[in-house]
């Protein structure tokens, strides 16, 4: 495939101000797979169907993406966007697997895809990511024969930014939600210990500390009167952050796929939490500093 | 007096939402009340200020916050239980049945806890103010001291919202989005603190382990769903029971809901001052920001685009783990055995309420789905919780992903250089997204584990170590990780070019100019004097040169000159000296130790013992001392306030005869320098006031003084006053060194602005300029108390103020149980004028009185000049106070000033007159200067009212310190063992009288050391019975053995000479 064109490009980087470079990896390969769509008129009228707002909702139902995407008719068409789902075997093969590294549990619940979890997914030999656009199944109420119709495809791009909000969404299009993902996780995880303690022959207990008793306040009851400490030596005077250590620079983009028809908005909504946040900055100090005057 | 207090409401109901937090301060006051017990509903406090009255005393304090509307809280108290022995109330079982047969009330701040104490709802009354208004009510709230009307926390709550105005000045908060918890709730924006941080998970931890439970007990307010129009919160019963049955909450642990606490505050903040810029805006967005600067903060979205919004803020601060759990991961490095081994990490859970409580990653993995238990702590899906923590972990350090390539590790290896970027870098980072990590104690990083000094040092073999300027002995070697290492040894290893390398068994991190600052220690090879041995040894973490002093080692002599500087060892006792005529007991010659310590390093002292523990005796000792050294060359200068001079030449003259002691006071004192010099001849102490000071300055400053004393020294405190100033200026020496010794009973060290006046008193160099200490000590302890000013401060002043307290435990032993205090006071010219026309008007009367008659005016003579000795006012039948009142007489003027000094220190006295009428106006007087009740239990007081009074005393927290009382009407019967301090006015003939009234405070149940204060006006009636007592003269067993008889037998003779008045 190629993305040379001009017009592909104009679409990949414009769906966010960032461009493709700094979206994450998933978010990424998911824009390559419809990027790879021949027919890139249709693509581009898509791409503006999604920035102008014409997709009017988006829901996760099960396994199933709904959506509604407003066309040329009256009624928004009605969307429906599946994969195909891992049986209940396969997803036994990719549990077992994804247990065996521990760093893929903990960085999908930190909200980062692993970069190698398609490794967990060899073991049942399906993937996660679909391969091929032809494996995204979809269906649309269009009187459009050709599938994926702009709608779908605006669907498409729209959920690109979904993932990045949350990585367990594609779990969930594969069949197992995150509740029940980790759940089943940490099952598969005590399975292996009991395995490895049984094989060292340990009987040294998983110690658990013993629970203890009652509240302090229970046996003094004038802790619920008594305050003797001080105040905190670092909170005598009120400084602000140290450059860029405010929880907003942080935190970094919002991770809220937003309407294309406010291309702008996330930014201009940041920006404008920052400009407010100084000001906070600036009331408080004045009121500390204003303390006992 | 009343308490104030202030506990939050999860939620009270206003006209416009339901749920909506608030702040209620209410305030406990004492008053008879009987037990109850929860009915359908919790009983209403039966001692809350009701809200009318709450508003005007906060009104009256200046402090009515803005926003208030009147509420009803239900609050979990600590109770007391009280058995009922009324007979129960015939009621149907139905109801019967609901109730519970509990009776009690609950308990005080500051109340005797009793052996069981029951928890139990109670309906407190009070206001509740908004939670933005309580933010500006709380920003204005004192951050430190203790306040008698304001319960401790609020303190507490001012520095919560302290550490909120740091965190929105910091921008430590983000924008989220809260879903409805239930068909009451809508879904509300919210701005929320981020605590990950290290420094602010430590606060949230301190905050709650140390939070009053006071100010959480709230239970939930569950509201009846029907429509209600009132404004007021108040508890309607029948629709309440249906919604609240009883229930009390038990203590839990308070992390969470600090930190929840802590959101509302910044939420309520931020909320208010954020104004809302829509343009631009996907709808979305607009509907959040609108709803972030709403004042109700809800959002108005169809449930699934709410829950968008949601995840997508949850996930947005999941980033930087803002969120506070019951446990997070953690890291923990060991060092490796050998030079070029590899470093282990450890995997484990910690609790975040207690790093010391942790479980290593196996239990975490083991526990599967189920809870695991830390201490109290409950941490659900610990796996889960664990995974979380390591997954943000790798974000920071990347070799971590490696070492969790299994499904359940539990430790990793690094290398020396991974080891070392953990160590100096990652550790903050990992710290800061809320991972926990631990080093091993040679590298957990502060001065300890930087290159420093051991120091050896000794006085020189010459030296008695009485001068701080003087050089000492001393050698230092270099130290690391708590192993000594030489120049050679350091440069070894500065060559081996690994930033952590092992010395000695333990692995230490070198910094980049460790070697060069080593080598320039090297090359100044500085001097080290006394001065920077007491500074050094004062204080943890001095530095010399840029390398910090791990060690100190001082040699058995300068050991011994550092310790009684620094009072870690009582100073050596001195005994009296000889010509001391009276006993010491062991604390006064540690005292009296401690004063000639001092003396010989030509430093101030304040004495600022207890009152009772005898300063005037430890200071006359000390004179006494130095005259039998044959030192006292020179006349020493005592200030004192008028009116203790006459108690000063008592005691000199009693306890030290051989001292020369002349007053330089009134009239016919000294004017010129001649005349002073002329007078000052073979004397050794000059008592003056300091009123005359201030006048009399340039004669005093003329006078080649030994040293000066002031005693009640907090006379000074004000710096600019011209007494402190001409206090100060007279005891800086011209060209001789003059001691300087100041006696006070008040805790001077806890008093920061009265210590600059005193200590340039004292040393003037210790604090330096007012200025600096103004800016540098006073306003940030004062304002923010600020804990690490004043333990400097403290450092730096308390080896020149030694404190001893009745009930420290090596002074108390010493002491006997009740202790006699005479107050000798004067008369005033107008107490005086009419003492002398009194008896002139009298006596001849009484001489050519028919014998009948006689006895009656001999007494009527005593009464009216014992009132004379009390006030004017009470011998002329003056009703009220006028103005003056407190300067006509000398006798009130010592009283007020020896009352301020007990009551401040906290304690409580009883005060016994024979006059009712000296009763009712000292009640005024004193009600109107303190501006506080005194009450006064006299023979016309009811029965119950005397009942009233004495339980009040005994028992209210927050009740009066002071009762006065007749020694008619209290004097038997009463037990009021709660006063330590007994104050017999006026004398009354029979010390048996005075005794029994003396044992109301001195009796079973009294667990203090009493001082019992005698007033005596010298030179007038009441000195001469005084003596008369204590000589047990024939005539006093005949006053003692019958009563008032006897005066009618007196001799006009006998008599004139008992009340004349003598000077002197």
């Amino acid at each position: 495939m190629t993305h040379s064109t001009n017009e592909n490009q104009t679409i990949t980087t414009s769906l966010t101000d960032q461009g493709l470079g700094e979206q994450p990896w998933w978010v990424e390969q998911w824009m390559e797979l419809i990027n790879s769509y021949r027919f890139k008129k249709r693509l581009a009228r898509a791409w503006i169907y999604a920035r102008e707002g014409n997709v009017t909702s988006i829901r996760f139902e099960g396994r199933r993406v709904h959506a509604r995407v407003q066309g040329t008719d009256e009624e928004p068409y009605k969307v429906k966007l599946w994969l195909d789902v891992l049986n209940d075997e396969d997803w036994e093969y990719v549990l077992e697997a994804l247990t065996q590294k521990a760093s893929w549990s903990a960085q999908l619940l930190a909200g980062i895809m692993p970069v190698d979890i398609e490794r967990a997914f060899a073991a049942s030999g399906k993937r996660l990511f679909p391969f091929k656009l032809q494996e995204v199944r979809s269906e649309c109420s269009c009187p459009d024969k050709a599938n994926p119709c702009k709608h779908i495809s605006a669907i498409y791009f729209l959920m690109g930014d979904r993932f990045r909000e949350d990585p367990f969404v594609l779990f969930q299009l594969r069949g197992r939600t995150r509740h029940q993902l980790i759940k089943d996780l940490a099952k598969q995880r005590l399975k292996v210990i009991k395995q490895l303690m049984a094989e060292a022959g340990s009987t040294a207990s998983i110690n658990q500390l013993t629970p203890t008793h009652s509240h302090k306040a229970l046996i003094n009851p004038s802790l619920w009167w008594n305050y003797e400490a001080n105040l905190d030596s670092e909170l005598v005077v009120i400084t602000p952050s140290m450059e860029g250590d405010t929880g907003l620079s942080s935190a970094g983009d919002l991770p809220l796929a937003e309407e294309p028809r406010f291309p702008k908005a996330r930014q201009v909504f940041l920006q404008h939490l920052n400009v407010e946040g100084q000001r906070f900055a600036q009331l408080a100090m004045l009121k500390a500093m204003n303390k006992g005057e | 007096m009343s308490l104030l207090h202030a506990t939050w409401l999860p939620a009270i109901r206003t006209p416009t939402s339901c749920g909506r937090p608030a702040l209620l301060v209410w305030a406990d006051t004492w008053r008879v009340a009987t037990p109850k017990g929860p009915e359908e509903t919790p009983a209403i406090h039966p001692f809350t200020l009701n809200p009318k009255e709450l508003r005007l005393w906060l009104k009256n304090k200046n402090i009515l916050p803005d926003g208030i509307i009147d509420a009803t809280g239900c609050l979990t108290l600590p109770s007391r239980s009280i058995k009922s022995n009324l007979p129960k109330k015939t009621q149907s079982k139905e109801v019967v049945h609901q109730q519970s047969n509990w009776r009690g009330l609950p308990l005080q701040a500051g109340e005797p806890i009793p052996k069981a104490c029951e928890w139990w709802p109670w309906q407190v009354h009070g206001l509740a103010i908004q939670p933005y208004e309580a933010t500006m009510w709380l920003s204005q709230l004192p951050l430190s001291g203790k306040y008698p009307d304001l319960a401790d926390e609020l303190r507490w709550w001012s520095h919560l919202q302290r550490w909120a105005l740091s965190l929105i000045a910091r921008g430590r908060w983000l924008p989220q989005v809260e879903l409805s918890r239930g068909e009451c709730y809508p879904h509300r924006a919210r701005w929320v603190p981020l605590l990950n941080h290290e420094d602010d998970r430590r606060r949230l931890e301190e905050l709650a382990a140390k939070l009053p439970l006071v100010a959480t007990c709230a239970l939930p307010w569950r509201e009846p769903t029907a429509k209600r129009s009132n404004r007021t919160t108040r508890l309607r019963p029948e629709a309440m029971r249906a919604s609240n049955p009883i229930a009390s909450c038990r203590p839990r642990s308070g992390r969470l809901r600090v930190a929840k606490l802590l959101e509302e505050l910044i939420d309520a903040q931020i909320r208010k001052d954020f104004e809302p810029n829509i343009k631009d805006l996907d709808p979305l967005l607009t509907t959040w920001q609108e709803a972030l600067g709403s004042e109700t903060g809800v959002i108005k979205l169809p449930n699934e685009e709410a829950e968008r919004l949601a995840a997508a803020s949850k996930h947005w601060r999941e980033g930087i783990a803002g969120n506070v759990g019951a446990a997070r991961a953690c890291l923990e490095l060991s060092t490796p055995n050998n030079d070029e081994g590899l470093w282990n990490l450890q995997f484990t859970l910690q609790a975040e309420a207690d790093p010391s409580l942790k479980v290593p990653a196996g239990s975490a993995w083991a526990a599967g789905s189920k809870s695991i238990q830390l201490g109290e702590i409950r941490v659900d899906n610990p796996g889960e919780v664990l995974l979380e923590g390591l997954g943000r972990a790798i974000a920071v350090f990347e070799p971590l992903e490696r070492g969790l390539d299994s499904a359940t590790p539990s430790s990793m290896q690094l290398t020396p250089a991974e080891a070392f970027v953990l160590v100096r870098t990652a550790t903050n980072q990992l710290r800061n997204v809320g991972v926990g990590v631990e080093l091993p104690a040679s590298l957990s990083g502060g001065l300890a584990s930087r290159l420093g000094l051991a120091i050896k040092a000794e006085l020189a073999e010459t030296s008695k170590g009485f001068t701080l300027g003087e050089s000492l002995v001393w050698n230092w070697e270099l130290m690391i990780g708590g192993a000594t290492l030489t120049l050679h040894q350091l440069e070894k290893l500065v060559s081996k070019k690994s930033p952590l390398v092992q010395h000695k068994d333990s692995w230490i991190e070198l910094r980049p100019n460790d070697l060069k600052n080593a080598e320039q220690f090297f090359q100044a090879n500085p001097n080290l004097s006394l001065d920077d041995a007491l500074g050094l040894t004062a204080t943890d973490g001095n530095t010399l040169m840029r390398l910090p002093v791990h060690q100190f080692e001082a040699g058995p002599r300068l050991q011994g000159v550092l310790d009684q500087y620094h009072q870690q060892k009582a100073p050596d006792p001195l005994a009296a000296p000889t010509g001391f005529s009276g006993q010491l007991r062991p604390y006064q010659e540690r005292g009296l130790g401690w004063l000639s310590f001092l003396h010989r390093f030509d430093q101030g002292a304040c004495l600022a013992d207890d009152m009772g523990l005898g300063k005037t005796i430890q200071l006359l000792a000390f004179l006494q001392h130095l005259k039998s050294e044959k030192e006292l060359n020179r006349p020493v200068l005592l200030i004192a306030p008028t009116s203790v001079l006459t108690n000063w030449k008592r005691e000199a003259y009693s306890f030290t005869p051989e001292l020369n002691v002349q007053e330089h006071y009134g009239p016919k004192r000294a004017t010129t320098k001649q005349e002073l010099q002329k007078e000052l001849k073979g004397i050794d102490l000059l008592i003056t006031s300091y009123g005359l000071i201030q006048r009399d300055i340039e004669l005093l400053k003329a006078i080649d003084w030994q040293g000066i004393v002031i005693d009640e020294a907090q006379a000074i405190k004000n710096p600019a006053a011209k007494q402190s100033q001409a206090t100060r200026d007279i005891a800086r020496s011209i060209n001789k060194a003059r001691f300087r010794i100041a006696l006070t009973g008040t805790p001077v060290e806890n008093r920061v602005s009265e210590l600059w006046a005193l200590m340039d008193f004292l040393n003037p160099k210790v604090l330096g300029q007012e200025d600096f200490f103004h800016q540098r000590y006073r306003l940030p302890i004062e304002r923010y108390g600020d804990i690490s000013s004043l333990k400097d401060l403290k450092s730096r002043v308390s080896p020149f103020i030694l404190r001893r307290l009745k009930t420290d435990k090596s002074i108390i032993s010493d002491l006997p149980e009740k202790i006699e205090l005479n107050e000798w006071v004067k008369l005033s010219q107008e107490q005086k004028a009419l003492y002398n026309q009194t008896i002139a008007d009298t006596l001849d009367a009484i001489a050519t009185a028919p014998r009948g008659q006689r006895q009656g005016k001999i007494l009527g003579l005593l009464t009216r000049l014992k009132q004379i000795c009390n006030h004017p006012a009470l011998a002329l039948k003056e009703e009220t106070v006028g103005k003056d009142f407190i300067s006509r007489s000398r006798k009130l003027e010592r009283l007020e000033e020896v009352l301020e000094e007990v009551l401040e220190a906290g304690d409580r006295a009883l005060l016994f007159t024979q006059f009712a009428e000296w009763g009712h106006l000292l009640k005024e007087c004193l009600e109107k200067k303190w501006a506080c009740e005194v009450p006064f239990l006299h023979g016309g007081t009811s029965k119950a009212a005397r009942q009233a009074m004495v339980d009040r005393f005994q028992q209210d927290p927050r009740g009066p310190q002071l009762i006065l009382l007749s020694l008619k009407a209290g004097g038997v019967g009463l037990n009021l063992t709660r006063a330590s301090h007994v104050f017999h006015i006026d004398r009354w003939w029979n010390p048996a009288v005075e005794n029994q009234a003396t044992d109301r405070a001195y009796r079973i149940g009294q667990t203090n050391r009493v001082i019992v204060h005698k007033f005596v006006t010298s030179g007038s009636v009441e000195e001469k019975i005084d003596q008369m007592i204590r000589r047990k003269s024939q005539l006093a067993e005949d006053i003692v053995g019958s009563g008032e008889e006897w005066l009618g037998k007196l001799e006009v003779n006998q008599l004139r000479e008992l009340v004349s008045l003598e000077e002197g």
